[in-house]
This record gives structure tokens, C-alpha cells and sequence, in this order.
């Protein structure tokens, strides 16, 4: 019986994978891990510029196929190459690249019955007292959201901001000038 | 600054050294003292020349960034109302002000909230204002995310993203003072100085700009005990929404590319190690 069990979740696996399979490119040597969690034992060490196959995501994390095995790699550290890519939410039907989504300012459709806030509309808004005042008044006090914070177990860390990437740090500054 | 007129360029680059800036202020407060109130003198008209002082500056107050911040937020309330549910926008302020909270500007007056609009985008406002979508609300898929999307727009209020545009675009007001525009009291110079209605919200920040918010709200997120990694899981997903979608329209004007944001937190983050963090994706509020 049990025996049977893991092969029809094997099975059901295999089936699975082949729909969300997306091809796609590690940025940077990352071992492979067996959960998503850092702390998971290494599978294999995965190279940049390696080809994978991104199976599912989860949170931070990216399901890939490399050389022969699955696992899990951070999901900054790969992205879905210049080929399809499924859409992983399944909310689009078929396939699309993320790299096909790049704006053709020609060719925006409005979407039946979607209101949208156009550059005009914001333009034209008049200022509303009472939406605003509405607004203020559903605000949280530190000591609320704190409480709220603990309901959910979260608690605070010490996490530094991260610096501009090398080579960007100029332009940060040369924008950020007189404050 | 590529849509300012040449003429006005040359005006921003002579005026702009840091003293020089500052005579420009006491240039416009000379102008701006010689228009009369319209009715009676509230104290803060004392305060118009000042403001447009502190912007020519940088030195905005506290008080002055929150003035600016409550007129552009009522009017992007203008244009698109809270959603009616107040159970929803009491959630996203608890979760919004324990992140704000672990920023450097605890003390602000954050207030945040779901607008009514398919459109899919966020906001901020300065003083502490902010505000998401209810069509990008719905593509969240856990309280993680939505913290670090709320923690992107902290990051423009607390780095004084829109003051600075203000600050590099208000020379454009300026002229028009001395054109002879008579600027009435302070909610009016306000108004003058943040452009139409809220216009001011679908210009482009600088790209720059954006990719430090990104970073700031990855931490920020991190910070409060959140997955640090849901902010680009966010951008992973909007990042599949088609171009032609025009509820990606003004997101997709004032933005980098969701796969170019993502490609830079990349090499931000490179070897930096967030801390593992929570999804809680059970107490995400769902949309009624």
C-alpha cells in the first residue's frame, strides 16, 4: 500500500512537473539546496550561466531541474531565460516570456470594464477632504500594529539596508544630491 | 528635467549650488509676500514663502513634508476612493505601520490604503502617506508580500523621493509666480507646487530611485520579521502580466521593467544573506 502511495506521488510529480517547466538561466554559482530554506542539505553546485528548468516558486525560492536532480535555489539567482516561460500563477492562459511583457507603447488594450488611473484622470482629481480625512482615521498606533505583529509570530530583526549594487552607486547619489 | 524648457535648465544649473538655492527661495518669498491674502491672515500664509524656501533647499520640515503629503493624497483620493471595507483597510495600516516602524522614521503619521482601481500600482505621498491598488492587492498572494510592497513606498517616503522631484521640477512654479499667478493661501501654494491634481504620482521618479526602494523595502520587510524574498516574488508576478494590459499602463510609464528591477535586486543582494522570514499567508485579508 505504501509502496503504491509513492509511486502515484512520483507519478503524480512527474506528471506535474512538465506543465510549469520553464526554461531558464542560473545568475550566479549557487548550490542547489533539497527544501527552500538555506539551511537545507546541498544537492549540487550549480554554476552561472547554467541552464535549469524552473519547475514552481516558493516565496523566495525557485523549484529547478540541473543535471538531473531537483532542487531549490534563491530566487533572485535565476531567471527565466529568453524562451517561454509560464506564467506560474496560472491566472494567464499559455505561455509567455517575461522578457515579451516589455512595454509596446502601441499596443495597450483597455481591458473591458477595468478602471483605470490614467495619467488624465490623476490630473484632473480634486482634492477630497473627507476621503482623506476617512483615510487618517483608519490608521494604526505602533502599539496595535505591534500587537497584530506578535499575533502572526513575526518579530523584529537587525537587517542592514543593502547598498547600490558597484557601479550603480553613482547614479544613486548623483540623483539624491541636496537632502 | 527633460520636459522642463531649456531656458529653465539653464536657470537650474545656475541655481544649483545649495546658497544659491536658498536665495532663491528668499527671491520667491519677496515675490510671494507681495500677494495679498484673500481674506484673512491665517498663520500659515506666513509660512507660503518658507515652504517654497525649504523645498529650494532641501530642508523641508516635518510639518511641511506632511502638508505636501496630505494634498497630494486627497487628491489621489480625488481620483480613485478607498475601497469600502473597513476591515481591509485597517489590516493593511496594522501591517503597514509595524513595518514603517522599523524604519529610521518611526515617528511619522503612516497611513495607508487600498484604492479602488483595477489599475495595478502603488503610491506614496510624503509625510507617510501610502497607498496600493485594489488590482494590485489582489495579485498578492501572502502578508509577506504585501509588506514588501507597502515597504517599496515607505522607502520613497523616508529617502524623500517626490520632495526631490518637487524640489528639481518647482522652478517650472517659481516662473509662474513671477508671472503674476496670485497664490492665495497655503493649500494653494501647495497645489501650485505639486502640479495638477495628483498628477505628481504618474511622473517618473528616477530609475535609481525605484531600484533603492526596492532594496529598502526587501529590508524593511526582513526587518519586520517578513520573507524579505516576497518583494521579488511580487515582481516576478506582475512581471507576467502582459504590456498591452492597460492596468499595467502608468506602472510600466513610471518604472523600470519588473524584470530589470529584478535583475538589479539581484546584484544587490549577490551574497547578503536576509534572514529567513515569515509568509503568513492564513491572515492575508481577502477581498470581499
Amino acid at each position: 500500500m505504501r509502496q503504491a502511495l509513492r509511486w502515484i506521488v512520483l507519478a503524480a510529480g512527474l506528471c506535474a512537473a512538465p506543465a510549469w517547466a520553464a526554461p531558464g538561466v542560473m545568475l550566479k554559482d549557487e548550490p542547489l539546496r533539497a527544501t527552500a530554506s538555506a539551511t537545507a542539505a546541498e544537492l549540487a553546485k550549480t554554476a552561472k550561466g547554467e541552464a535549469v528548468d524552473i519547475l514552481a516558486r516558493q516565496g523566495g525560492w525557485s523549484q529547478v531541474r540541473v543535471q538531473g536532480k531537483t532542487g531549490w535555489v534563491r530566487l533572485l539567482s535565476v531567471r527565466g531565460g529568453a524562451a517561454a516561460q509560464t506564467d506560474v500563477a496560472g491566472e494567464l492562459q499559455g505561455v509567455l516570456s517575461l522578457g515579451a511583457t516589455r512595454r509596446d507603447p502601441n499596443k495597450v488594450v483597455a481591458v473591458a470594464g477595468v478602471r483605470g488611473l490614467s495619467e488624465e484622470e490623476l490630473k484632473q482629481a480634486r482634492f477630497d477632504e473627507r476621503a482623506l480625512r476617512q483615510m487618517e482615521s483608519l490608521g494604526a498606533t505602533a502599539q496595535e500594529a505591534a500587537r497584530f505583529a506578535a499575533e502572526a509570530g513575526l518579530s523584529r530583526r537587525d537587517v542592514a539596508y543593502l547598498p547600490a549594487p558597484q557601479g550603480q552607486a553613482a547614479g544613486d547619489t548623483s540623483w539624491g544630491g541636496a537632502q | 528635467m527633460r520636459q522642463l524648457p531649456s531656458a529653465l535648465l539653464l536657470i537650474l544649473a545656475v541655481l544649483a549650488s545649495g546658497a544659491q538655492a536658498a536665495g532663491l527661495g528668499g527671491l520667491l518669498r519677496g515675490v510671494l509676500d507681495g500677494v495679498q491674502p484673500q481674506s484673512q491672515a491665517q498663520p500659515a500664509d506666513a509660512g507660503v514663502g518658507n515652504l517654497v524656501q525649504a523645498l529650494a533647499g532641501g530642508q523641508t520640515s516635518a510639518e511641511e513634508e506632511a502638508d505636501i503629503g496630505r494634498r497630494i493624497a486627497g487628491n489621489l483620493l480625488g481620483a480613485a476612493p478607498l475601497v469600502a471595507d473597513e476591515g481591509l483597510q485597517r489590516y493593511v495600516n496594522r501591517v503597514g505601520r509595524w513595518v514603517a516602524g522599523g524604519s529610521e522614521r518611526p515617528e511619522l503619521v503612516w497611513r495607508f490604503g487600498v484604492i479602488d482601481s483595477e489599475d495595478i500600482n502603488a503610491f506614496a505621498a510624503p509625510g507617510g502617506y501610502v497607498f496600493v491598488t485594489k488590482g494590485l492587492y489582489k495579485k498578492l498572494r501572502n502578508e509577506a508580500e504585501l509588506a514588501a510592497v507597502l515597504g517599496h513606498e515607505i522607502g520613497h517616503v523616508l529617502r524623500r523621493h517626490h520632495l526631490k522631484l518637487m524640489q528639481q521640477s518647482q522652478m517650472v512654479s517659481a516662473v509662474g509666480g513671477l508671472l503674476g499667478q496670485r497664490l492665495r493661501d497655503k493649500n494653494q501654494i501647495v497645489q501650485n507646487l505639486i502640479g495638477n491634481g495628483a498628477e505628481i504620482v504618474a511622473r517618473s521618479l528616477d530609475k535609481d530611485a525605484e531600484y533603492e526602494a526596492d532594496r529598502m523595502g526587501m529590508v524593511l520587510a526582513a526587518r519586520a520579521g517578513y520573507d524579505g524574498y516576497a518583494l521579488p516574488a511580487v515582481l516576478q508576478e506582475i512581471g507576467h502580466v502582459p504590456a498591452q494590459d492597460s492596468r499595467m499602463a502608468l506602472l510600466y510609464k513610471t518604472h523600470p521593467h519588473p524584470e530589470d528591477r529584478l535583475t538589479r535586486l539581484g546584484e544587490a543582494v549577490a551574497s547578503t544573506e536576509l534572514p529567513d522570514g515569515r509568509l503568513v499567508e492564513n491572515r492575508l485579508y481577502r477581498l470581499k
